[in-house]
């Protein structure tokens, strides 16, 4: 009997890719999720504050999608190609909403309809969060391939599944987007904030569990995930882990204590439910047939990407953090103008 | 499979032109940044503090714009062109990679401080980010300009198992036409800036109510441009030569097409190079030239009988089509005739300034030279777009010169009526977007600088 050894290098690039991917949905997830509240009745003044709060921050933070997307291309160039030739029509809702909320932000300030822009930005962010939802949806549903090429249709992405999980993704970045809000300024709206925050809560949690009842019925490849050991205990961990920090959230929602924490334990949901992704596929990249190794480049470019990127990304993640310290707390616009 | 062939390179084809205008202005303006950053930190005088201040805005808009419009540029490569991504993505990908992960993040996060930093953080961190913010541009232009040349002049790779496997990954980066092609783009992108400055510059000055301190600024606006423009200009035309000796060593077939060279010329016997030309009806020889005998040998390889390779000595499928060889070489015409324009306008300028029309008593009395300048404004863009639409089309039938056709890049399954959709979102959203621009780079000139800003 041989022994199968498992290529280190493209587990070290997934590592280092989901990492980069996780990062993107917390931070931009919280720039989303106050894109999408703006959406919701409020007061102009607030809807421009919002813009204000993110001005600094929300490049720095969009980059994390196209550091992702880059080393993507270049450790495994089939998951790019075979996933944005089967999710077209999701990155191209993603790539105008992206121009949409960069043009609104540009914009706005030189503009004197402030109203018109903070629409915009709102309308950007919701067709961004769509494209997340039925992208990653659309990929976690499977996709057709044959000889190595996509082979399906170009609207295969709908599925029952991919639908719950985008209404699912967009509830959750408002509750990402309402307690990052509440952490950075005196957030106005305290009166609607909590009962909109309970409400987007309860929405991700029947959205995503009826995603989840509906994979059986789908012949869903990893249902052994689920009900084999060892992947079935953690898998069951994380799910218990994510139900007991939303107990904790909603307590805290309801009584109104503890809103610095808030930002704090709806980022540690995401990233359970990411890290239960993970587990529910591994080493699976475009389900159901391709794994990592099967799509990885050549140990040669894995390892120059890795010379290349490898040193870079803790400086990277540096002065990331050191821009979200020098603008995070409490910033002021006034101080701070262009 | 044509139609969808064909719509996905418009679609390219539109992004990028499109796309490459705001980098370029962002390259250009953030250099003009920091040029007057470190004058006014050196001399403590607050005009180019003010100069910074105000250039600081449009700069903004041509960063975001060029932010937004690179997502389509990026995702299209997976989108549209899945099998040039699954042969090439080991080295193209990789590249990308590094454009994103080592130039682009550092440029936002650097921006940030440029931006909002003036009370955050001292006045050397601010110049450290303002200096961050052209470098880490000009790096991510460089990574960009390098995954391109490979795909123009491929080195140090091989094809094995319908992938590319990389042997040498200096030579695959610094491929025969990464150095000449970077510092041209580079060039190219300072120069164009400059005219953008030094236009609406111009534009300000043509305005009949101004107080003293605005003619003034916009009058400094102007002579800095000038100045930084008379170092860059004459370097542009060395390389823009040294371009041409590099597309006729490697990409004969494209230098072919760039010159509208039929036959090779006899032993003995120089080669013309035609000023107008149009080929004949079977793409065998031209219907009609004006040109100049033995130029194109003394061009190219510096002799007046050099051997210049002729179109016809390529077989069809190996070269550009009749049409792409009609806009290969009119748009390789149209940005050299730009560039001899853009060098007699700023002599013109020159000459004024010398002369000392350039002051504020006497800019008044020459406003035909002003328009003159307001005119100007695209042409620098405009000979970029050309000199890329030459480069890329000239590079035909081939996505990855001798290795991958265009024909063989494509994605499967693509449906023509959702690409027509998306190219008409497109071009919708980007004209749009450039009106916008426009709109409000007027607004912010109208407003002038804030002489009032603290500092």
């Amino acid at each position: 009997m041989t022994e199968t050894i498992l290529p280190i290098l493209p587990i070290v690039w997934f590592v280092i890719i989901g990492l980069e991917l996780a990062l993107y949905v917390l931070l931009d997830g919280s720039n989303l999720g106050i894109g999408l509240l703006s959406l919701l009745p409020q007061k102009e003044e607030n809807r421009s504050m919002m813009l204000h709060v993110m001005g600094p921050i929300w490049n720095a933070n969009e980059t994390w999608l196209l550091v992702a997307a880059g080393s993507l291309f270049g450790a495994f160039p089939l998951v790019y190609s075979i996933g944005l030739n089967a999710l077209f029509v999701p990155a191209v809702v993603i790539a105008v909403g992206l121009i949409f909320r960069a043009a609104s932000f540009a914009f706005y300030d030189v503009s004197e309809y402030g109203a018109f822009w903070t629409r915009a930005f709102g309308v950007g962010s919701l067709l961004v969060a769509v494209g997340h939802g039925l992208l990653f949806g659309g990929l976690l549903s499977g996709i057709t391939i044959a000889d190595g090429h996509f082979a399906g249709g170009p609207f295969d992405f709908i599925t029952p599944f991919s639908l719950l999980f985008t209404i699912g993704l967009l509830s959750a970045y408002v509750v990402l987007g309402y307690s990052a809000l509440i952490t950075k300024l005196d957030y106005a709206l305290q009166v609607e904030t909590f009962p909109r925050i309970l409400g987007a809560a309860a929405v991700t949690f029947f959205a995503l569990l009826g995603a989840t009842l509906v994979l059986p019925r789908m012949d869903y490849i990893f249902m052994e995930r689920w009900t084999q050991a060892p992947t079935s205990y953690i898998l069951y961990l994380i799910a218990g882990a994510i139900a007991a920090v939303s107990i904790v959230l909603a307590y805290n929602a309801i009584t109104k204590k503890n809103p610095e924490q808030m930002h704090f334990f709806s980022m540690l949901i995401f990233v359970l439910g990411f890290a239960g992704m993970v587990v529910g596929i591994f080493p699976y990249i475009v389900p159901p047939a391709v794994s990592i190794f099967d799509v990885a480049s050549p140990d040669a470019t894995l390892k120059f990407m890795l010379y290349g990127i490898g040193p870079i990304l803790p400086i990277v993640l540096a002065y990331n953090w050191y821009l979200h310290k020098v603008f995070g707390s409490k910033f002021n616009r006034e101080d701070a103008g262009y | 499979m044509e139609s969808v062939l064909m719509l996905s390179r418009i679609q390219f084809g539109a992004t990028a032109a499109f796309h490459i205008l705001f980098p370029m202005m962002s390259i250009g303006l953030a250099l003009y940044l920091f040029i007057m950053e470190v004058m006014w930190l050196r001399t403590g005088n607050v005009s180019y503090y003010h100069q910074l201040r105000f250039w600081l805005k449009i700069f903004v808009l041509t960063f975001a714009l060029g932010v937004a419009s690179g997502f389509p540029m990026a995702f299209q490569f997976g989108m549209n062109w899945a099998a040039f991504s699954a042969f090439a993505g080991s080295f193209f990908g990789n590249i990308l990679g590094f454009e994103t992960t080592i130039a682009f993040t550092l440029e936002t996060a650097s921006l940030g401080i440029l931006l909002f930093g003036w009370k955050y953080v001292s006045r050397t961190v601010h110049l450290i980010a303002n200096f961050l913010v052209f470098f880490a541009a000009s790096l991510s232009g460089f990574w960009i300009i390098a995954a391109n040349s490979w795909m123009q002049t491929p080195m140090g790779v091989h094809a094995e198992n319908g992938k590319v496997v990389i042997d040498n990954y200096f030579q695959a980066i610094f491929n025969p036409a990464t150095v000449v092609t970077y510092t041209h783009t580079l060039f190219a992108a300072i120069i164009s800036t400059l005219f953008l400055i030094a236009g609406i510059a111009a534009w300000a000055l043509l305005k009949k109510e101004k107080t003293v301190e605005k003619t003034t600024f916009f009058l400094n606006s102007f002579k800095y441009a000038i100045a930084i423009m008379l170092i860059a200009a004459p370097l542009q035309v060395i390389v823009g030569d040294l371009i041409g000796v590099m597309v006729s060593k490697y990409q004969p077939e494209k230098f072919a097409a760039m010159e509208l060279h039929y036959n090779t010329n006899k032993a003995g016997e120089g080669a013309p190079w035609s000023i107008v030309a149009i080929p004949n009806a079977e793409n065998t020889g031209t219907a009609f030239e004006i040109s100049v005998p033995n130029a194109l040998s003394l061009i190219t390889t510096k002799s007046l009988t050099g051997e210049v390779k002729g179109l016809n000595d390529y077989a069809p499928e190996n070269k550009p089509s009749r049409m792409e060889s009609i806009l290969t070489y009119y748009s390789a015409r149209i940005m050299i005739l730009i560039g001899f324009l853009m060098v007699a306008v700023s002599l013109w300028a020159l000459w004024y300034w010398r002369r000392g029309k350039l002051s504020v008593e006497s800019i008044d009395m020459h406003p035909a030279f002003l328009r003159f300048w307001v005119l100007s404004i695209p042409l620098g863009l405009l000979a970029m777009e050309m000199g890329w639409m030459a480069r890329e089309i000239g590079r035909q039938p081939w996505m990855i010169y001798g290795m991958l056709r265009t024909s063989n890049s494509l994605s499967s399954g693509l449906v023509d009526y959702i690409l027509v959709t998306v190219i008409g979102a497109i071009v919708a959203i980007y004209v749009a977007l450039l009106v916008l621009f426009i709109y409000f780079v007027r607004r912010i000139v109208e407003k002038g600088p804030d002489f009032n800003q603290t500092i």
